[in-house]
């Protein structure tokens, strides 16, 4: 019986360590010695602090750097020191995967996979393994119950173009957001291109980040979001305010936030401990409970007021597709929108 | 006589280029000076042209071309022309109005007037512009909400996210300069030309009608002139008031030519004719008000005498407060209660009061302590270095130390004629490759803030200097001291107050620069009004007015210090 | 020896000159005027000589050692000169002791030589009780001694002044004028001294050289310039002057309308003895009488004879000025008479002058 439940004790051990996740000490030693890491990101301030305060936390001396900025913005930024020849960037998040298929082509990013990624879905991996989905979430929409009554809000995509939403909803921007860039995309997919031209008529407020409308709609100066950021309108909700999230059952689009080291990081192993951290299960549980994002991971769980995924259709976007047409989505916008 | 006296002056008298050398001794640093001067004017705009004109096959206009062609750029260019227009006559009638009021009519309270027009010209148009978005949004703007509060109207009275909207705001924070102007105008006008009119028959307005308005018309046609290229140049007040309403201007289209992928020659050819056009406004504008800078009306003065309001008194004084109080107190008010509140649209109630808009921007934002350390460092490096280069140039230029002299004032005052997204395209695109790489450092943004803060700073110590008389400086040298010394123990010192109200006005144009940062900042090198900026995109609106309030505060905390230094109204003579 | 040489000396503004072809000596501890009208160019010779200018053709020389020409300069600072100003430039922001002490600091004393320097001075120019005043608080009189003591303690070899009591109410310029004197006599040092003021040129100077558009007209000692003016601008700017233009008929006479010759003190810088001239007669150099036996008397006496009616008479208190028509001649002499015997308007009179008053002076 002894012996039975010494190695029953055994076996869970043996077992566990792996599941611990421990990291290697020689990583965490060399990222120490590096004393910081440069992250590059398009994730909510909020978010993104939190996440930078908790791996602080957990790893003493090591400083996190968050330069937080839009996707379209996170990348030009990364370009214009790459192109100075400047190397002070470390990890580089957007919410545009086709970034990631631009860089990787470029050489710009380096190679590394965390542990525990394989048992990701498929849209969280690179297949040449150099970048994968730190987060995701879903462009929806929006509406103020207290000034929209709910039978009364948008229900599809479609609903959007009625006249009667004219001056009163805002957009946000795919010159500035990756999620809108990949929201915009897959619309247009599935509706064409006069879907925006009709929808520009409605004279929207043109907002910038994904996270904006969520301000703009709680605060009643445009009851309807037409697009956002599900994530920062959740996290809007559960704070108090009056928001009412609608998932359009043509579709939602699904945007995966893909996360990688640059090449010439300057703190490569601080990079590399950084990135292990945010695929652990702690971090990512974090992301979903705090953050009201989903993730790739297949061990989290999430807020019993979240909707799955595998209940909403999902409008996927494909990495080349956004690279490839980002100038042209970013124009056409403008072209109908006016900025 | 000492003995050795000849063969001393024969030493001391060579010839040639050793005479040069050694016959001012300090020479070199006014060589220097000048040298530095042209150069930093000159580069980037250079580049500029180099980078609008140069192709892959040499030279062509193929840039011009398009920017003159594509819709979108015309709409922009027209959008630029209505709004800068509108802008300079309504800054130029409500800057006029004031500076007559206070300045030659029995108004109370004219030193608060003038200190909230002051505060109107610190106040940084885009936080201007920011707060006004939280005035008169028109479902959320405070003054929205209180019309149908107070009316039961569903409509807004004001939306702010308008053409109308962007050139209102742009006024209220472009005519302080008209009103400086025209102030230091109607002052000079003797009350002489007044009563003759007067006993001739005419009363009070029709006075100023016919015999005022006349002689003023030189400087108002110059302040017309001075708010339009203000308004040209803003980058702030259009991208927040503008783009949400889908209208470009020359600025914010510029601006869009920067993400990537970049179009930096486009960039340069859209930069090119806003520079020209520039260019010749300025000079119109000199021509028309000769040589001073504002016209000379029967100078001697005379006797000063006020015209009485009568009982006009109370209404017009609350008509100026009224004015006022859009390009202050409201503004100022509704930043504060932002910066308090959990939700700034909701009424400041003690459920809404919070103060982790101030723990979180100062304590758990990361930007925010080194984008204040930035501005107050970038502050205080472009304000001395600043000071120090302006007068040196303004002392060779004023004292003609050598042959063209003069002509270095028109590169310190260049830069007037450069707007900041302009020069901050020309610093980029000279400075992001090599042999100089300052881009990534916060030393682009000294190169560009020293540019563009120059004319001020030279401006101020020019009239300096020509307060001071030169035999002062004459006294001192056959005495014993060479120039530098003699600068240093002569005119220094009574140019302190000069020149201490020169490094404030650099300094304050410093750290509420907007439209060059905004291109040249890395994520090292953030300051304060990019951050602002950054966090409009976010909707952070608490964090925004945390900032913004930092920001007047140190303004206005270095103006008050300043006037107790100089010991004296800088305020009032600032041309 | 010279100790001040300028040969030479332009300097062009624009296409005028301002200072033309001008030579001047100037001995060890003279004090001469530079004596003219604005605009002639004295001032700019000053600041020439300090070094403030650089000449355009010509040259300065001090010593022997050149120190200004057109291809070299010596700086101000280094010319061991101190200077004057019409501004008095007392600097406002050091007191009186501190303006004085200044230009000691270039000379490597102790701090105790330049107090017991700086207080010495002050005493001299009577300012002791002032030296911790600042400019301010104090009058244009005192400010100018200020400039005299700072001047005058770094013991310059050649001192420069520029109108230094223009500025100053008449009563006080007459006490400065005798100020400025009396520290030459004690110091003994070379003066440059610009005025427009004849009156003060005379009170100060060793030798007056008397300037117009840019040249030297006339260089010479007080009593030669106003008692033998070469020039009809010197005879004229020097004093009053009654100025008869007529035909030299050999070199002491002169017909000066149709039946009137004069007798007349020959000009040797004349370049002929017979042709068009002018001669200057000093107001004060005429004796006035009404009774014709005397006029008769000093006529035979060589003097000169005018007679004529009197025109105009204003009386000053210290003296009365004629103003005397000599019709049928066409001109008029103005005389300055004793105020003990005056003549009345209308009354006949005979103005009557020596020859040596009537000077000969060139026409210009």
């Amino acid at each position: 019986m002894k012996l039975k439940f010494c190695l029953f004790i055994l076996a869970i051990c043996f077992v566990s360590i792996p599941l611990a996740r421990a990291q290697d000490p020689q990583l965490v030693q060399a990222a120490r010695k590096e004393g910081k890491v440069v992250w590059h990101t398009s994730l909510a301030i909020p978010s993104s602090t939190a996440i930078s305060h908790y791996f602080q936390n957990k790893y003493k001396g090591i400083e996190v750097e968050v330069h937080r900025n839009g996707s379209q913005r996170v990348l030009q930024r990364f370009m214009q020191e790459a192109t100075a020849g400047l190397k002070n960037a470390d990890i580089v998040h957007t919410s545009d995967a086709g970034h990631f298929e631009l860089l990787k082509d470029k050489g710009m990013l380096l190679k590394f996979t965390p542990q525990g990624v394989a048992a990701f879905p498929d849209g969280f991996k690179d297949k040449a393994g150099f970048y994968y989905g730190m987060r995701a979430t879903l462009s929806v929409m929006a509406h103020n119950p207290k000034i929209v009554a709910e039978k009364d809000a948008p229900q599809t995509w479609k609903d959007l173009l009625n006249p009667k939403w004219s001056g009163k909803m805002v957009t946000a921007h795919p010159g500035y957001s990756g999620i809108i860039m990949t929201h915009v995309l897959t619309l247009v997919n599935v509706y064409g291109w006069d879907y925006f031209r009709d929808l520009a008529k409605n004279k929207l407020h043109i907002a910038q980040s994904a996270n904006d409308p969520a301000g703009v709609v709680a605060s009643g100066e445009r009851p309807v979001g037409v697009n956002g950021a599900e994530y920062f309108y959740y996290k809007t909700l559960k704070q108090g305010n009056p928001i009412k999230i609608i998932y359009p059952k043509e579709g939602v689009p699904l945007v995966v936030s893909p996360v990688a080291i640059a090449k010439d990081a300057p703190h490569p192993n601080a990079a590399k401990l950084f990135t292990e951290f945010i695929f652990s299960k702690e971090s990512q549980q974090l992301l979903a409970d705090k953050e009201g994002l989903y993730t790739g991971h297949p061990e989290v769980t999430y807020p019993a007021d979240k909707p799955k995924l595998k209940d909403l259709k999902l409008l996927a976007a494909d990495a080349d597709e956004l690279e490839k047409r980002n100038a042209e989505i970013k124009k056409r916008f403008v072209e109908f929108f006016g900025a | 006589m000492p003995v050795s006296q000849t063969d001393t002056l024969g030493r001391l008298g060579q010839t040639g280029w050793a005479a040069l050398r050694f016959k001012d001794p300090t020479f070199p640093v006014w060589i220097g000076a000048a040298l530095l001067l042209v150069f930093l004017m000159l580069f980037p705009l250079g580049a500029i042209f180099r980078a609008s004109l140069w192709g892959d096959t040499g030279l062509t206009f193929s840039r011009y071309l398009e920017v003159f062609t594509n819709e979108q750029s015309l709409t922009a260019i027209w959008n630029t022309l209505i709004i800068s227009i509108s802008v300079g006559v309504l800054a130029v009638i409500i800057g006029a109005l004031l500076a007559w009021l206070v300045t030659r009519t029995d108004l109370p309270w004219k030193k608060s007037i003038r200190a909230l027009v002051m505060a109107s010209f610190v106040t940084p148009p885009f936080l201007g512009a920011f707060a006004w978005t939280l005035l008169a949004g028109p479902n959320a703007g405070a003054l929205n909400k209180l019309y149908r509060a107070v009316t039961g109207s569903e409509e807004a009275i004001f939306n702010i996210f308008t053409m109308p909207g962007l050139i209102f705001v742009m006024t209220l924070y472009s005519f302080p300069f008209v009103f400086s102007m025209i102030a230091n105008v109607c002052e000079l006008i003797s009350s002489d030309l007044e009563d003759a009119a007067e006993i001739l028959g005419a009363n009070k307005w029709r006075t100023a009608w016919t015999v005022t308005l006349p002689l003023a018309l030189p400087a108002l046609i110059g302040g017309f002139i001075l708010a339009f290229l203000h308004s040209l140049s803003l980058f702030g007040a259009p991208a927040i008031l503008g783009l949400p309403a889908g209208l470009h201007t020359i600025t914010t289209q510029i601006w869009t030519l920067f993400q990537y992928p970049p179009r930096l020659d486009m960039a340069a050819a859209f930069s090119v004719p806003l520079l020209l056009a520039t260019m010749v406004l300025i000079v119109a504008q000199k021509k028309i008000l000769g040589r001073k800078g504002y016209s000379t009306v029967g100078g001697k003065g005379g006797q000063k005498r006020l015209i009485r309001l009568g009982w006009g008194r109370v209404p017009v004084l609350l008509f100026v407060l009224g004015i006022l109080s859009l390009s202050v107190f409201l503004p100022y008010w509704i930043l504060l209660k932002a910066a308090l509140s959990k939700a700034w649209a909701l009424p400041l109630t003690w459920d809404n009061f919070t103060l982790h808009n101030l723990s979180f921007t100062f304590f758990e934002y990361g930007d925010t302590q080194l984008a204040i350390y930035n501005t107050f460092k970038l502050g205080l490096i472009t304000a001395t270095v600043g000071t120090l280069l302006a007068t040196l140039i303004a002392y060779i230029t004023n004292r003609n130390l050598f042959r063209g002299a003069r002509y270095l004032s028109f590169f310190a005052l260049a830069p007037l004629v450069i707007p900041g997204i302009v020069l901050a395209v020309g610093l980029f695109i000279a400075y992001t490759r090599p042999p100089l790489v300052l881009y990534g450092t916060i030393w682009i943004l000294f190169v560009a803030f020293l540019t563009k803060e120059m004319p001020i700073g030279f401006s101020q110590a020019e009239s300096t200097f020509k307060s001071i008389h030169p035999e002062l400086e004459d006294a001192s040298r056959i005495i014993g001291a060479n120039r530098l010394t003699t600068l240093k123990d002569i005119t220094a010192p009574l140019a302190r107050s000069g020149l201490i109200a020169a490094w404030s006005f650099i300094f304050i144009g410093v750290i509420r620069e907007l439209s060059a940062a905004i291109l040249l900042f890395a994520p090292q090198s953030k300051v304060v009004s990019v951050v602002i900026f950054d966090l409009k995109e976010e909707g952070q609106i608490g964090v925004i007015a945390v900032l913004g309030i930092l920001l007047l505060l140190v303004s206005f905390a270095v103006i008050i210090t300043v006037q107790r230094l100089a010991g004296r109204d800088v305020v009032a003579t600032r041309e | 020896m010279a100790i001040v040489s300028i040969r030479g000396l332009t300097k062009k503004f624009t296409d005028a000159a301002a200072v033309d072809d001008l030579h001047l000596e100037i001995a060890d501890g003279e004090f001469v005027s530079l004596l003219g009208p604005s605009g002639c160019g004295k001032t700019t010779t000053l600041r020439l000589i300090a070094g403030f200018l650089q000449p355009d053709a010509g040259e300065i020389c001090v010593g022997g050692g050149v120190i200004s020409s057109p291809s070299h300069l010596v700086p101000p600072e280094r010319r061991n000169m101190s200077m004057i100003f019409q501004s008095y430039a007392v600097w406002p922001h050091m007191t009186v002791a501190q303006n004085v002490a200044y230009g000691l600091k270039f000379k490597k004393l102790t701090k105790q030589q330049i107090d017991a320097k700086v207080t010495k001075l002050l005493g001299v120019v009577h300012l002791s009780e002032l030296k911790d005043r600042y400019s301010s608080e104090l009058s244009g009189g005192q400010q100018q001694r200020v400039a005299l003591a700072r001047a005058l303690v770094v013991e310059p070899q050649i001192l420069l002044m520029d109108e230094p009591l223009s500025n100053l109410d008449a009563n006080l310029r007459e006490e400065m004028r005798f100020e400025i004197r009396r520290l030459h006599e004690e110091f003994a040092i070379t003066t440059v001294y610009v005025t427009h003021d004849q009156a003060e040129a005379m009170a100060t100077s060793d030798r007056i050289a008397v300037l117009d558009r840019g040249q030297i007209v006339q260089v010479g000692r007080p009593a030669e310039i106003f008692d033998h003016p070469k020039t009809r601008f010197v005879a004229e700017f020097v004093g009053k002057a009654n100025i008869l233009c007529g035909r030299l008929d050999g070199a002491s006479r002169m017909r000066i309308a149709e039946r009137l010759e004069i007798g007349v003190m020959p000009n040797p810088d004349l370049a002929s003895t017979t042709g068009e001239a002018a001669i200057c007669l000093r107001p004060h150099n005429i004796v006035l009488t009404a009774v014709q036996s005397e006029a008769e008397t000093l006529a035979r006496q060589d003097y000169n004879v005018f007679s004529g009616v009197v025109q105009r008479r204003i009386y000053f208190g210290e003296s009365a000025d004629y103003t005397i028509d000599l019709a049928p001649h066409p001109f008029t002499l103005r005389v300055v008479g004793s105020p003990s015997k005056l003549y009345d308007k209308g009354q006949r009179i005979f103005a009557l002058a020596r020859p040596e008053h009537c000077v000969v002076v060139s026409n210009h």
